[in-house]
């Protein structure tokens, strides 16, 4: 293959994204809401840090068993992930939903390919150029981001900005999932209307069907989880028919529990919730958005502890042992495998149809 | 220069192109006529490497197309038919995105090129975008992406279509220069007098099909002798005449003054015709058969 042809390609895509209005449009909004996120974030971060200041000086007045948490940086850029998975997601199918109609449409794609270039040029350089303006756009973000936190005089440590770069990493290969399913979908549809539907449709259905999908699955496979031991009951008294008006009552506990009965209680919870958790994760490993937020919450939270459906009983979701940064990729391996494989497989359904399409 | 050998191309069992045997000689602006979806197009398609064909193979300069579709692309220039381009960019930006893909272009002789080009076109010192061009001005901005690489064979699908009179005109005489050139020029049309007045040969197609081949000439003594069928005489007498009759006659058209007729018969007539108004001394001032012209000979070869 002769890179000449690629990188001329890619070349104009990058700049024909980065002078596009929709893209300009798309980014400025992109750019000013993970703004207000880090803005937000580190004020977060600062309530936090006076918390934690108070907490240590009260432990040096009273002894406790326990030392408070201090509080990280990493915080400003978990609220800004949340942002990203859906504007994030928008960007990355408006610029790559008509690459190929549009060349159809403009009637230039039988023009450029009359000139000494290969096919596969062409679509690997329309990829690369989305690419690399993806790469600009989250880089752009995350060195706003940077420079913010510098103005609040908060300078990250060393495997904070190595956690951020990941992060940023991991954004690139969520915005590049959704933008190789938005040139899949301009590579096999008619005309770029069509394509945007087709490929809003899969990022609706991957951001809200298949969580939906996934909880439904789960609870016909699993079931309802155990019942508590000794549980109240809630009666419903009726207090005034005329005007409906009732009353709850609870009764004190049903039965007295026992020490072994709770102890079968907990195995049958955890084991219960842990096919659930299976089940669940093989679902959501097809789903980019949940991938993407899976990484980024172990990433971005060194006390990250893995709960169940956010209800860690008895603590909070971040009060586990604080992991370092291979032990918390190594938690979300199949996560960040899963962001590598879905773009790669989307490309090679473009690839494949682009090479076999008839130009007339 | 360009070579086909039962060059063939279907589409879900349909042949678009049948067995198309071509031979076309370096230097010759060849005509390659024939109606709406005779597979002009799909031929063309072919020989510039765009699509392969489902049977035989195509040579330019004895470089097989569908092997070394690249090489064949370094030497030649095509302007296809309604050709397209990227509407957010300027003509000038076009062409450099187009000419940056030949290894044998750096920036100044692009440069250069391009501005050679724009003026060879008429479209130097036009600023804006080609979204807002005329249709005429993309045909003329397609011809100097044709001419990109200064082509030893050029293909032209339709290129007179959308160009004004003035358009027109530049183009044929541009054409004529290039053929001065030395290069070899294939254009295809549906319109028979604009191929009639700047190709050298001709080549119809129909169906897939190639049906005749040769300059015009030979082409319109080949065809009318099996392409049209009937023929007119025009007779035009000093004194009224009476009814002419004749087995092959099929319509005979008098005016008022039965001074003159338009005859439609199966063969030439003129000489039973003449000899009969003599024997009635009816003087002839003038008695003329009406070849076909070329026009007719396709149609009505297309027809059949």
């Amino acid at each position: 293959m002769e890179a000449k042809g690629l990188f001329n390609v890619a070349r104009k895509e990058f700049i024909d994204h980065l002078t596009s209005r929709k893209f300009i449009i798309i980014l400025g909004l992109f750019l000013i809401v993970s703004s207000i996120a880090v803005y937000q974030g580190v004020g977060d971060y600062n309530r936090e840090l006076t918390q934690y200041k108070e907490q240590i000086s009260q432990t040096k007045e009273v002894p406790v068993s326990w030392m408070p948490q201090k509080p990280s940086i990493l915080l400003v850029f978990q609220r800004m992930s949340w942002q990203i998975t859906m504007l994030g997601g928008i960007l990355a199918i408006a610029m790559g939903f008509d690459l190929i109609t549009r060349e159809k449409e403009s009637r230039s794609l039988k023009s450029l390919l009359s000139h000494p270039v290969f096919r596969d040029e062409v679509i690997n350089g329309k990829a690369l150029g989305g690419i690399l303006a993806l790469v600009f756009a989250a880089g752009i973000a995350i060195v706003i981001s940077l420079a913010m936190l510098l103005l609040f005089s908060i300078v990250p440590t060393m495997d904070e900005f190595t956690r951020i770069i990941i992060f940023g990493t991991v954004t690139v290969l969520f915005l590049i999932t959704y933008f190789a399913v938005a040139l899949m979908m301009s590579t096999v549809s008619r005309d770029s209307g069509s394509s945007l539907i087709y490929a809003l449709i899969i990022l609706f259905a991957l951001s809200f069907f298949m969580p939906t999908f996934a909880n439904v699955v789960e609870t016909s496979v699993v079931g309802e989880p155990p019942e508590f031991p000794g549980m109240h009951y809630v009666h419903i008294r009726s207090v005034n028919a005329d005007k409906n008006e009732s009353e709850a009552i609870i009764s004190p506990p049903v039965t007295p529990v026992s020490e072994e009965e709770m102890k079968r209680y907990e195995e049958e919870s955890n084991a219960y919730w842990e096919k659930r958790r299976a089940i669940h994760d093989a679902i959501s490993v097809v789903v980019p958005n949940e991938n993407f937020q899976a990484v980024t919450q172990v990433v971005l939270n060194p006390h990250f502890e893995r709960f169940q459906y956010g209800v860690q009983y008895g603590e909070p979701p971040d009060a586990g042992e604080e992991k370092s940064l291979s032990e918390a990729l190594g938690i979300v391996w199949k996560n960040i495998l899963a962001l590598v494989i879905f773009p790669l497989v989307f490309f090679a359904v473009a690839y494949v149809k682009f090479m076999r399409m008839d130009i007339r | 220069m360009i070579k086909t050998e039962n060059l063939t191309k279907e589409y879900n069992g349909n042949k678009a192109v049948d067995s198309l045997n071509l031979e076309i000689a370096e230097g010759d602006i060849f005509g390659f006529l024939g109606p709406n979806g005779a597979g002009k197009s799909t031929t063309i398609l072919m020989l510039v490497g765009l699509i392969e064909p489902t049977e035989g193979k195509c040579f330019i300069n004895d470089i097989e197309v569908a092997r070394n579709p690249l090489r064949v692309k370094e030497i030649i220039g095509y302007l296809p038919e309604n050709v397209g381009f990227y509407p957010n960019m300027t003509a000038e930006q076009n062409l450099d995105y187009f000419a940056r893909f030949y290894a044998m272009m750096d920036a100044r002789q692009r440069k250069k090129r391009i501005e050679e080009l724009l003026e060879l076109v008429q479209l130097d010192g036009v600023s804006q975008k080609v979204g807002g061009y005329s249709r005429g001005m993309m045909q003329r901005l397609g011809l100097a992406q044709a001419l990109l690489n200064d082509p030893a064979v050029l293909f032209l699908d339709e290129p007179t279509a959308n160009l004004d009179p003035e358009g027109v005109f530049q183009y044929r005489k541009l054409i004529k220069q290039l053929s001065d050139e030395g290069k070899t020029i294939f254009v295809s049309s549906h319109i028979l007098s604009e191929v009639s007045k700047v190709c050298k040969t001709i080549g119809i197609i129909s169906k897939g099909r190639l049906i005749a081949r040769g300059t015009l000439e030979e082409l319109k003594t080949e065809l009318s002798s099996v392409g049209v069928e009937n023929m007119r005489i025009i007779v035009e007498t000093i004194e009224p005449m009476p009814e002419i009759t004749h087995g092959d006659i099929i319509n005979a058209e008098y005016d008022e003054t039965m001074r003159k007729v338009v005859i439609e018969a199966r063969s030439d007539i003129r000489d039973y015709i003449s000899s009969g108004l003599l024997e009635k001394g009816i003087r002839i001032r003038e008695m003329r058969m009406e070849e076909p012209t070329l026009e007719d000979v396709f149609i009505s070869v297309y027809r059949r």
